[in-house]
């Protein structure tokens, strides 16, 4: 039937060829080698893995790299936030040079970034010493490590998905608002940010997913403990240098399940807030 | 009760200047600690013992087989992922089929895969264990700890950043100007050439820049199929990790200011791309 | 060129755009498919052009079976509803694209195709606008500039999609006898796609009056204002 066809008839050339190089280099680089993770992880069977995953340092593991990034991601949130309106509404010298600057996790190599913030907050850098000598507080080589690290790496996610959202707001809805006698701490509670908390789930979404995986930028200033400073993908790396494949693979699947589990309650979460805005 | 002069007047659709003040000087300050003060860093470090020490790091024959690697291998994969970018935009975006907005979510799966776990993968598909990579290595052709294995992986962390800078651009621009082309007469391979890359090129150098960018810079999961072998299969980033492990800080710092300086690059360009032609741009993915 | 329309239907996926119609147009007329907007006139037109399939049915050239010919093989001249010039072309290279696209032998000279595209341009009446980009053309200068790329191919045929719909009224009313003269001086057959009634009995010797998938009557202009076929047709014209 015709109705059924997988594609409809179009006169537009080039379809088999696109196609086809589509498929073909989506399977090769994409596919076939998370298809193989998963294969091995079938083999090895959902009670190996959760044996192995349920050690004293694997659970270590996990829980610190989830928990620094969501407290990282949770930053970014507030102050990504204020900085995509800063950047929207108030005009400052500088301001250009700051917008181009927010893309420079993005454009920074991992492991440059990594040396970078270990020699500025290590006890003897430049930050490391203050906050040292007058607070007593050691950030590199500790969890505090973790979170500097995870929040320059998600720093740009929130930033960028909320700042078209605000360029798009109608300003009548602002003056509506205020002819209506709202204040505007008020108005900015009530109206504007409710209009951002899909894009700002989105945002944090991104930021999450990138943290958790994050592995150049945390190794250095991390100190890389067992069950202190030792975050899951490292934990992967040092079984691969053990050779005990099916040890990393346990906890790189167990890693993919935990990710999923949190980017699939963000969209329901979002899903939710879109459908109280009646926004489809 | 006074009234409101010209001067004190506040639009209602701004913030009282205290708050504007306080939230301005939040943001800078901030940014400073996070973003500009590791940047700075990066130089003064690689500085610190004259520029004349740092340059001399960089004539080592490890180090410079490094920027020989990185170069090659992002000459390699970002080619081919723009070709894939250009093919998966053209497919998803010129016809009409089902399963299209699966197909971008697989197109997206990289981005959330950890490096380290996608190193994990290709280990597995191609190591000296596996049937593919048994046979590999006994063909002379080893991809684990090897040069291919860097390349794949950066392919696999970059892929889907052409097509998805490509793909809402061409879906924004329609397919009537390739199809008034068509009803001119004109071939599939003119069309391409004369009516869509003209329209799609700086959206194109955009992917490209972004692309190269991380592939350059890319690490975890060229740290797990490189084998890390001086010399042979170790990028920039890995030397920077081996060179600061050695606690040799000031060739680390000096390889890492390579490193920085092509990231102040690529915000450079990318930023006056983004100026300059934002009409032709993705709106919505700015990063 | 004689185009007979043989039963065409299509449907996309579960939706059906045309129910089969069929329609014979003489060669040389200027027919208007009048209708509102999902009456399937666009589709049935871009059927003509070779940029749709048919899900069943044919469409005859002069007698010879044309279905499966592909788009560039037909060579019908085409003008879009928002005109889909190439931004980046001048108007000089939008009017040549198509004598430039031809296969190399039958491919006029340089010299040629500039003497074609003057001529052209002084048939539409812009004889001094062969530099410029589209950007910098008024929406009337935009719709005369695609019609002459479309004649520039020599078509067999001229198809346009609603020509004059996104122009405000008073360039409306100076193309449509632009249009009338146009087709007169090259004879060719002209197929327009309009929801306009009294553009299309102003304009057209035949009028197809569609809707929902399915052709409510063919007829000149007249014998439609006198005779309207269905309660559909009498409401429409009667806007």
């Amino acid at each position: 039937m015709r109705a059924l066809a997988f594609r409809s008839p179009s006169p537009m050339p080039g379809w088999g060829l696109s196609f086809g190089v589509m498929v073909l280099m989506l399977s090769l680089i994409v596919l076939m080698p998370i298809g193989t993770l998963l294969l091995r992880g079938a083999h090895i069977g959902l009670g190996e893995i959760w044996h192995i995953v349920n050690t004293e340092r694997v659970r270590a593991a996990l829980a610190l790299s989830f928990r620094a990034s969501l407290i990282a991601a949770l930053f970014n949130l507030v102050f990504g936030l204020i900085l995509a309106w800063v950047l929207v509404r108030y005009h400052f010298w500088g301001k250009r040079i700051i917008d181009a600057a927010i893309d420079l996790p993005f454009a920074l190599p991992t492991a440059v970034a990594g040396i970078a913030l270990t020699a500025i907050y290590a006890p003897n850098g430049a930050f490391g010493a203050i906050l040292m000598n007058t607070f007593g507080l050691r950030v590199a080589y500790t969890e505090l490590g973790i979170w500097i690290a995870l929040i320059f790496v998600g720093l740009p996610f929130v930033v960028r998905t909320v700042q078209p959202v605000i360029e798009e707001i109608d300003r009548e809805i602002e003056e509506a608002s205020a002819t209506l006698g709202a204040s505007r701490m008020r108005t900015l509670r009530k109206v504007i940010l409710p209009m951002l908390t899909p894009a700002l789930l989105t945002g944090l979404a991104l930021a999450l997913a990138r943290s958790v995986g994050e592995y150049g930028s945390v190794i250095f200033i991390a100190g890389n403990l067992p069950l202190q400073t030792e975050i899951a993908p490292l934990l992967i790396v040092i079984r691969l240098e053990e050779f005990d494949y099916n040890g990393a693979v346990a906890i790189a699947l167990a890693m993919l399940a935990i990710s999923f589990l949190m980017l699939l309650a963000i969209n329901l979460i979002q899903v939710w807030s879109r459908r109280r805005m009646g926004a489809a | 009760m006074t009234h409101p002069t010209l001067a004190t007047f506040r639009p209602a659709t701004t913030e009282p200047d205290w708050m504007r003040r306080i939230l301005i000087g939040l943001v800078i300050a901030l940014l400073t600690v996070l973003l500009f003060a590791p940047l700075i860093a990066v130089f003064a470090e690689a500085g610190k013992r004259g520029l004349a020490f740092a340059l001399q790091s960089l004539t080592d024959p490890d180090a410079q087989s490094a920027i020989r690697l990185t170069l090659t291998v992002a000459a390699i994969s970002v080619p081919l992922n723009a070709a894939f970018g250009i093919a998966a935009a053209w497919a998803i975006t010129k016809f009409d089929w089902r399963g299209k907005a699966f197909m971008i979510t697989l197109i997206d799966l990289p981005f959330s895969v950890s490096p380290v776990v996608a190193g994990l993968c290709f280990v597995l598909l191609f190591g000296a264990n596996s049937a593919i990579g048994g046979w590999l290595v006994a063909a002379g052709h080893p991809v684990i700890f090897a040069v291919p294995g860097v390349v794949v992986a950066t392919m696999f962390i970059t892929f889907p950043f052409v097509a998805r800078e490509l793909i809402p651009v061409m879906t924004e621009q329609g397919r009537a100007e390739e199809e008034a082309a068509l009803t001119l007469g004109a071939s599939g391979w003119r069309i391409f050439f004369t009516v869509t890359v003209p329209n799609i090129r700086w959206a194109l150098l955009y992917g490209v820049l972004l692309c190269n960018a991380r592939a350059m810079g890319e690490f975890g999961a060229v740290a797990v199929v490189s084998g890390k072998i001086r010399g042979q299969t170790s990028t920039m980033p890995l030397m920077i990790e081996m060179l600061y492990n050695e606690y040799l800080s000031v060739a680390a710092f000096t390889m890492a200011t390579l490193l920085a300086l092509l990231a102040l690059v690529t915000l450079t360009l990318k930023s006056a791309l983004e100026w300059r032609f934002a009409d032709q741009l993705a709106a919505s993915s700015r990063h | 060129m004689h185009i007979e329309i043989d039963d065409i239907a299509k449907t996309f996926g579960a939706t059906t755009a045309l129910h089969p119609v069929s329609l014979t147009i003489p060669s040389g007329a200027l027919v208007a498919l009048l209708g509102p907007s999902g009456s399937g006139k666009t589709t049935l037109l871009r059927i003509l052009g070779g940029l749709e399939f048919p899900t069943s049915g044919r469409v005859l050239f002069d007698g010879f079976d044309a279905t499966g010919l592909s788009v560039q093989e037909r060579r019908a001249g085409f003008v879009f509803q928002h005109y889909a010039l190439f931004r980046h072309m001048t108007v000089f290279e939008n009017i040549a694209y198509g004598l430039r696209a031809r296969a190399r032998k039958s491919r006029p000279t340089n010299a040629e195709i500039e003497r074609r595209v003057h001529k052209l341009l002084e048939l539409i009446q812009l004889p001094d606008i062969a530099k410029r980009y589209p950007a910098q053309l008024s929406g009337g200068q935009r719709q005369r500039v695609a019609l002459a790329r479309a004649l520039a191919i020599e078509p067999r045929m001229l198809l346009l999609d609603e020509p004059f719909g996104a122009l405000d009224a008073r360039v409306r009313k100076e193309l449509r006898q632009g249009l009338r003269d146009i087709h007169d001086q090259t004879g060719l057959t002209t197929v327009f796609v309009t929801h306009d009634q009294e553009e299309a009995m102003e304009l057209a010797d035949l009028v197809v009056v569609m809707s929902m998938g399915r052709i409510e009557q063919i007829g000149k202009p007249t014998d439609i204002s006198a005779r309207p076929a269905t309660d559909f047709v009498r409401a429409f014209i009667s806007v």
